[in-house]
């Protein structure tokens, strides 16, 4: 195949993998009655928000050619900032505290990455390694402080028999579709992934789009750890794969935008996808868990996917 | 001219004289520090940094990333584990095989399908996490103790073996970058794989055969650290993956490829063992030495990168 040809596969995979996600739905329902029903669904949908908003900011990021390693460990620090905070600060300091917390993480991440020249893989993994110390340096490694009441409301709430966090969820894929289709930011956004230096000759400024998508991507990771907060009401947070606190989810939404089909290169790609990635990758979890395998499974799956897909768009390109 | 000569000097061989100012200044410091058992630990955890730190100082010189290395180290201590009941030959044997074709895939991805080495090795890691938990789900397992002697082996209190091995090491990294075919493809591939191409490098069968040393020297490192340890452990590896980089950042090789050495890697490897030691000795829990050693991740590379532009702009 061709370009064109390499081209037409990212366009058409939304509809292979829509029709992936349907095949595979519909042998699950076939061997475990249950999985096909609206409540399950509903479910899936409500467990998997987190890992769908951090998706949703790892889109941006990787839409602009970079990548947010970080973006587990912000996730977990908001976490644990909001449970100390909220038990004496109450709701609104402790969510307005986190939200900055998260918007001044990934500042910091963008002025290394922009002005400073360090490689985003060098950044925001040095950024992982720092924050994973402040975590346990503040906490202990163990269980502390607790969400506030109207916190645990907003987790648990649902609109008409539907949880009001999915539907915020929905709503920010919504509000980012539109954000990155049809404002100049979004476009500036798309062009700095696709080519920096034609970037550079038409005088956009570059740091400043890429200092905004790092903060998007740490403003969104604290409104998913408010959520999570919200949800496990006295956080526990865990040392996971070896590599710092968070890995596994920052790991789980790479996978989530790769499978969607957004080219890892950048510039290509977009929110909506990524939604469907979510869908694919939290059937394929729920599908592993019934099955009882556990937790090192879904490492390896998210290795495997990753992989296959990257490999799949490159193997393309060669003829 | 003598001031030419001596900047050039100064420019080669700064990071000894941080380290030579940093060891004078944490002995002068503290009397725990200027012990010989104290050195004799700092060469012991160097010597992991350095084996690591060898196989990233190939893969960045080629301009690339290796994510998995940490996680190869960690597969490298499961299996020995697992397997060192039947015998330490065939164990090392089984490691270095498989490690051989882990680094195999990573560098075929990069080169043949052409996938960049950041997100190849990323997946690769965690579809290693995965294997390696399976393997050894909780640290333990059986390592013989004349492997851990023989790889521990101290004279007196000098450690003689960990020391041979950085030597060692520290030869043949210097050697095959400096004088090997090998190493000069590397550095050509790492300036600009265009022109390497053109003037006749074999530039996927170099950056394969650097996946594969980056692949087989942490699989090395994972086998001194099952000894340090005496087990195995599916986590035992994974600090080493920022080790290696701050420890090849720091020691001059550029993050863009093409210029640096594996001089100034084992330097960084002592100096980043004697952090974690000093650190020790001031008290500071274990988890403050994760901010500490991320800073330096980030202030090393950054402060490279500010140096390089101004000598550019000279």
């Amino acid at each position: 195949m061709n370009r064109i040809g390499r081209l037409q596969l990212a366009a058409f995979q939304p509809v292979i993998l829509a029709l992936a996600l349907v095949v595979i739905m519909a042998i699950a329902g076939i061997i475990t009655p249950g999985f096909l029903t609206f409540r399950h669904f509903k479910m899936v949908l409500y467990c998997n928000t987190m890992l769908g908003i951090l998706a949703l900011a790892q889109t941006v990021v990787i839409l602009s050619g970079g990548i947010d390693l970080s973006i587990g460990s912000t996730y977990w620090i908001t976490i644990m900032t909001g449970a100390l905070l909220m038990v004496d600060k109450g709701f609104v300091t402790g969510s307005i505290v986190c939200i900055l917390l998260g918007a001044a993480i990934g500042a910091l991440n963008g002025i290394g990455i922009s002005k400073l020249k360090i490689p985003y893989v060098v950044m925001t993994l040095a950024m992982m390694i720092i924050l994973t110390g402040t975590l346990y340096v503040t906490t202990g490694g163990g269980g502390r402080g607790r969400a506030a009441t109207e916190l645990i409301r907003l987790s648990s709430g649902r609109v008409f028999g539907f949880p009001i966090i999915t539907l915020v969820w929905i709503l920010l894929t919504l509000l980012f579709y539109i954000l990155l289709r049809m404002t100049a930011f979004g476009w500036k956004v798309r062009a700095l992934g696709s080519n920096i230096s034609a970037c550079h000759c038409s005088g956009i400024n570059i740091s400043r789009i890429q200092t905004g998508v790092y903060m998007i991507s740490g403003t969104l990771a604290a409104v998913a750890g408010l959520f999570y907060l919200g949800w496990a009401r006295t956080p526990y947070p865990t040392f996971q794969s070896g590599a710092g606190v968070g890995a596994n989810i920052m790991l789980q939404s790479i996978a989530a935008v790769i499978i969607g089909g957004t080219m890892f290169s950048g510039g290509r790609g977009g929110v909506g996808r990524t939604f469907l990635g979510v869908l694919v990758l939290a059937v394929l979890f729920s599908i592993l868990s019934m099955a009882g395998l556990g937790v090192e499974w879904q490492i390896m799956l998210n290795g495997v996917i990753i992989l296959a897909i990257v490999g799949l768009h490159s193997r393309v390109k060669l003829h | 001219m003598a001031d030419d000569r001596l900047r050039k000097f100064v420019l080669d061989w700064y990071i000894y004289i941080v380290l030579v100012v940093f060891w004078i200044v944490s002995s002068s410091i503290s009397p725990f520090f200027r012990t010989m058992s104290t050195f004799s630990t700092i060469f012991v955890s160097a010597v992991p940094i350095a084996l690591v730190g060898l196989g990233q100082t190939f893969v960045v010189l080629s301009r690339g990333f290796d994510l998995s290395v940490g996680v190869v180290a960690s597969l490298a201590t499961a299996i020995a584990s697992v397997t060192m009941h039947w015998g330490i030959g065939p164990s090392i044997g089984l490691i270095l095989v498989v490690s051989c074709a882990i680094g195999m895939i990573n560098g075929l991805g990069v080169s043949k399908l052409g996938i960049d080495s950041f997100i190849m090795t990323l997946g690769m890691m965690f579809l290693l996490t995965g294997v390696t938990l399976l393997i050894r789900p909780s640290p333990g397992g059986f390592i013989p103790v004349n492997f851990k002697r023989f790889l521990l082996y101290q004279v007196g209190e000098f450690p003689l073996v960990p020391v041979l091995i950085l030597f060692l090491t520290g030869c043949v990294g210097v050697l095959v970058l400096q004088k090997r075919r090998f190493g000069r493809e590397i550095y050509a591939v790492g300036g600009d794989p265009e022109s390497a191409k053109m003037s006749g490098v074999d530039v996927d069968r170099t950056r394969i055969k650097v996946f594969m040393v980056s692949a087989l020297s942490a699989a090395c490192a994972g086998l001194f650290v099952s000894a340090r340890i005496g087990s195995g452990n599916a986590e035992a590896g994974a600090p080493y993956l920022f080790d290696s980089f701050t420890a090849v950042f720091m020691g001059g090789t550029l993050v863009t490829g093409g210029i640096g050495g594996y001089r100034g890697t084992i330097a960084s490897a002592l100096i980043i063992a004697s952090i974690g030691h000093i650190l020790q000795f001031l008290g500071i829990t274990i988890w403050y030495h994760f901010i500490v050693k991320g800073l330096l991740l980030a202030g090393v590379a950054g402060l490279q990168l500010f140096v390089v532009s101004r000598e550019r702009n000279r």
